[in-house]
């Protein structure tokens, strides 16, 4: 293999890629990334064997091939390199030789034989939506996402088609989150797939450029063509929850409050809770909320809101970090807490028919 | 073949296989009734593991003369008389069945003089057939003579294991007798030698005595115990943490004198050494309940090993807390073995005691050695009185901080030579003491969908029993179906653990030990587990500060000798040891 190109024609796709590569492997090809040079382009790939990902861009490539060489001494290699500097790189052997004005760098290599690589994942479907609401989904639902659970299903996210509605769920057993966007079209058939939390961490990553993705579900697999990157991930193979049953129909009390404040004030509160659940309680009055902390030393804090509500006292204490999140996420200027009682979860939302929905359950003081 | 009654030499051998199993219950019933006839002085002589013989001597009350062959029918006693006795029993026997069953089935003679009686006499019986009234000569006292044992019944013969086994637990017995009575004097000889030889000690609690029996290590790792309540006392010696051994062959208790294995406060001790133990080991103790006797009925075992409590649970919990209470004064600085007249509220600091006296001293010795926290003070405030650096010295056992020893041990040095602290063992207790104190109402955290545990019908039955504490806790539990149980909560402090293994694992408990303690123990263990994981963990860098800071810590924490696994924190090489290492001063 022998290709010339720029340094950023290089650097780009490696850094694309650089993010699934771990650094400590037990199978040493791991550590490495699949460099394939043909047709006047060069693909980088990087693997974890959960998520693969592979960027492309333009080279002059003078002799095809297939190498792999370890990910993270090119990926510094490249970046100590001038800018605009013209970079050959050619086996030699059993060696990856690379050439940049003066600077010389022999790699290590291993045969791309070696490297796995996920061929065709048998795509059952097509879906097309913008970047910008793809990442959106992502964005107002990864943080539900529940963290090694021996529940494994959990720890990934859920992705739902019906009809022309693309949903994303997330839980962890004491919060959900819940978000919708429109596809292009109507989708073939209604599927529920749980995207792993790696592969949702780096698809944030990628996405937010303009134009639009094309997500291909398979069986086993989803792949998205994002740009330059070809994005693909195993499912987590599971039954997601039903999460319809958990998100309260109909609220009794309906809580109006302006989103800025209601999150600050329960921020200020936040600092004296209990560092290890994070409780906080709060006093819903006709018009005003009151949030009050303390912790194991008996320090104390208190805040009030005023907020538009009409109806009886209710006191209920949550972590307040599930509240923060959920307020984090909601991108309007109001927000609406729908309450049942002291024992019932809540439901926060936007005004209005949101497409978004986060429920939080209470905690007992 | 017709139903008839059987004749009375048949019932005494029937009655004989309750009571007598082996030669030791031969000397179990013999020299409980020595006791119970007020002798000062028991000699136990056995022949061939006590089959051969049998041979009882004793200085108490004797028999007279004309109730000889009485003593010698069943159902025979001079212990109770009426009904009501039975409600307050005072002494170990009282159902008058040991010599006509002891009589039934060996080669039996018994001779005794009582005090008042100015000659002795004897009778011999030969497998239940009584011989004459014969005259005797004896001091005041009683001897019985077993010889032969089981000659006449083949079958039991065949029961009886090695010489040396049965030697084996007629010596372990009489051990626990001479526990039971540090007044009288045992001594049991087979053949020519002397297996035990416990001369008369003075009051109830002989260091002597007990060192005699289960030996000197025991006694300088035990803590006294003595605590009352009521008509209840409880008192004698628990080992400490670090003397628990692998079986649990030192575990002695005594209800009102009587040698017991009492599964409830058994398993009342075990509970008071809950979270000092590592792994599978046994505490070792010696322990006496003094107890008014209408409140306990010791009639409820033949061989009279197990009691029955009116108020089971109240005992339980009054020597659990005991216990319990004593324990957690293991901590740098307290004296291992109090003395045996302190009483239950105090612990003693015997350093402070010691150095008060003689503080100038101390201070000086202590300046020389460099042993000092801080020796500026000393030279540059000459005024500072010598006590004030004496107390200052003294209120702390581990010392000053020297080094960390490869990231994993803290090295200090006290007054007594090196400390060697594991600092993540350390850290451990020290947190877990702390999370334990502050525990008190939990916060619980609702689940969004409620975890299912399907379990065996019977194990849901048990767990639901004790609702109350789970839901204290912080689990609250619903039956879904007679199979299945849904926890809808969870202690907000739990970190996303597996419910359902966590819950499997108390029900493993509760079947096992059946104990009501059990949720207790698991949030114990939670918390144990949050303190393990925010403790310090190895290769952490420490300052000297940080260092001392944890040393000061353990002084106040209680149970800190050991981590809540169990394992000792700390150590000490005293400078004996240093200079014995390098042949200093001989």
């Amino acid at each position: 293999m022998k290709l010339t190109a720029t340094r950023e024609q290089i650097l780009a796709p490696l850094q694309s890629v650089i993010g699934v590569v771990e650094r400590r492997q037990t199978m040493p090809v791991l550590s490495n990334v699949l460099v394939a040079a043909r047709n006047n382009r060069v693909n980088i790939t990087g693997t974890d064997l959960e998520v693969e990902l592979v960027a492309s861009s333009e080279a002059q490539v003078q002799q095809p091939g297939d190498i792999t060489v370890p990910g993270r001494k090119l990926l510094d290699i490249f970046r100590a390199i001038p800018e605009k500097t013209s970079v050959t790189v050619a086996t030699d052997g059993e060696r990856l030789s690379i050439k940049a004005g003066k600077s010389r760098f022999t790699l290590s290599t291993l045969p791309a034989s070696e490297f796995p690589v996920v061929e065709e994942i048998n795509s059952q479907q097509t879906l097309t939506l913008s970047q910008g609401d793809f990442r959106r989904l992502i964005d107002k639902t990864h943080f539900s996402m529940a963290q090694q659970d021996v529940r494994y299903y959990l720890n990934g996210l859920l992705l739902e088609t019906e009809g022309k509605t693309l949903r994303a769920v997330a839980t962890d057993g004491h919060r959900l989150a819940l978000s919708e966007a429109e596809l292009e079209s109507k989708a073939k058939n209604n599927q529920q797939v749980i995207l792993p939390r790696k592969g949702v961490l780096e698809l944030q990553r990628i996405l937010g450029g303009d134009g639009n993705v094309d997500l291909a579900i398979g069986t086993s697999h989803v792949r998205a063509q994002i740009g330059d990157i070809r994005f693909t991930s195993k499912l987590i193979d599971g039954r997601f929850p039903e999460y319809g049953r958990v998100i309260p129909a109909n609220p009794t009390k309906q809580v109006e409050a302006d989103r800025e404040i209601l999150r600050q004030a329960l921020q200020r509160t936040a600092i004296l809770s209990n560092e290890k659940y994070r409780g906080v309680r709060i006093n819903l009055k006709a018009d005003l909320v009151t949030i009050q902390a303390h912790n194991p030393e008996q320090e104390e804090a208190e805040d009030q809101v005023e907020v538009a509500y009409q109806g009886d006292e209710v006191e209920i204490g949550f972590n307040v970090t599930y509240l923060l999140d959920a307020l984090a996420a909601v991108d309007t200027e109001k927000v609406v807490l729908g309450l049942t009682d002291g024992n019932s979860s809540c439901l926060v939302r936007a005004p209005g028919a949101a497409s978004s929905k986060y429920v939080v359950m209470p905690m007992r003081l | 073949m017709p139903i008839r009654v059987l004749d009375n030499h048949l019932i005494d051998q029937i009655a004989a296989g309750e009571v007598i199993e082996r030669p030791a219950s031969i000397v179990k019933e013999l020299v409980e009734n020595s006791l119970d006839a007020g002798a000062q002085c028991v000699d136990v002589e056995i022949e061939a593991g006590g089959v051969r013989l049998t041979r009882v001597r004793d200085d108490g009350c004797g028999i007279p003369e004309h109730e000889l062959a009485l003593a010698l029918s069943r159902h025979a006693t001079s212990k109770i008389s009426a009904a009501d006795d039975l409600a307050a029993i005072t002494t170990l026997g009282f159902r008058g069945e040991a010599l006509p069953s002891i009589a039934s089935v060996s080669r039996f003679e018994i001779v005794s003089r009582h005090v008042d009686a100015e000659r002795a006499a004897s009778v011999a019986v030969d497998a239940g057939n009584v011989g004459e009234l014969r005259p005797a000569a004896h001091p005041p006292g009683t001897t019985i003579e077993v010889r032969d044992l089981f000659f006449n019944l083949p079958a039991r013969r065949k029961f009886l294991r090695s010489e040396v086994t049965e030697q084996g637990h007629i010596v372990r017995l009489l051990e626990r007798l001479a526990l039971s009575r540090h007044d009288v004097a045992f001594r049991l000889r087979s053949a020519a030698r002397t297996l035990l030889d416990a001369p008369a000690g003075g009051g109830e609690h002989d260091g002597n005595r007990l060192a005699r029996v289960v030996g000197q290590d025991f006694v300088s790792r035990s803590i006294d115990v003595d605590h009352s309540a009521g008509p209840v006392r409880v008192h004698g010696w628990i080992g400490v943490p670090a003397a628990a051994r692998a079986t649990s062959d030192l575990q002695y208790w005594f209800v009102n004198g009587r040698a017991v294995r009492d599964r409830l406060l058994m398993n009342a001790v075990r509970l008071g050494y809950r979270d000092v133990l590592y792994g599978g080991r046994q505490p070792a103790y010696v322990l006496y309940l003094d107890i008014d006797p209408t409140l306990v009925d010791v009639n409820a075992h033949p061989q009279k090993l197990e009691v029955r409590f009116r108020d089971s649970r109240q005992i339980h919990d009054f020597v659990f807390r005991a216990v319990e209470r004593k324990l957690s004064g293991t901590r740098p600085g307290v004296s291992v073995v109090t003395p045996v007249q302190a009483n239950d509220a105090s612990y003693r600091l015997p350093l402070a005691a010691g150095r008060d006296e003689v503080p100038g001293v101390w201070a000086m010795s202590s300046a020389l050695r460099g042993v000092s926290s801080d020796p500026l003070p000393q030279v540059s405030e000459p005024g500072v009185p010598a006590e004030f650096v004496a107390t200052e010295v003294v209120r702390q056992p581990l010392g000053t901080a020297l080094a960390q020893v490869h990231g994993l041990y803290i090295l200090a040095q006290n007054e007594q030579g090196l400390v060697l602290v594991d600092m993540h063992a350390a850290h451990e207790r020290v947190l877990y003491e702390k999370l334990k104190a502050e525990a008190g109402r939990v916060a619980t955290q609702l689940l969004l969908a409620p975890v299912t545990i399907e379990l065996k019908v019977d194990e849901i039955d048990a767990l639901l029993e004790h609702q109350r504490q789970w839901a204290e806790a912080g689990f609250e539990l619903e039956r879904l179906s007679p199979g299945t149980v849904v926890v809808r909560s969870v202690p907000a402090m739990l970190p996303r653990e597996d419910i359902a293994a966590l819950v499997h694992d108390v029900i493993a408990d509760v079947a096992t030990d059946g104990a009501t303690h059990h949720l207790d123990g698991a949030t114990d263990r939670l918390l144990g587990t949050i303190a393990c994981r925010s403790a310090i963990h190895a290769h952490r860098r420490l300052t000297l500060p940080e260092m001392n800071a944890l040393l000061r810590q353990m002084e106040v924490t209680p149970r800190a000798d050991q981590c809540n696994h169990g394992r000792p924190t700390w150590t000490q090489v005293s400078l004996q040891e240093l200079d014995r290492m390098f042949l200093r001063g001989r």
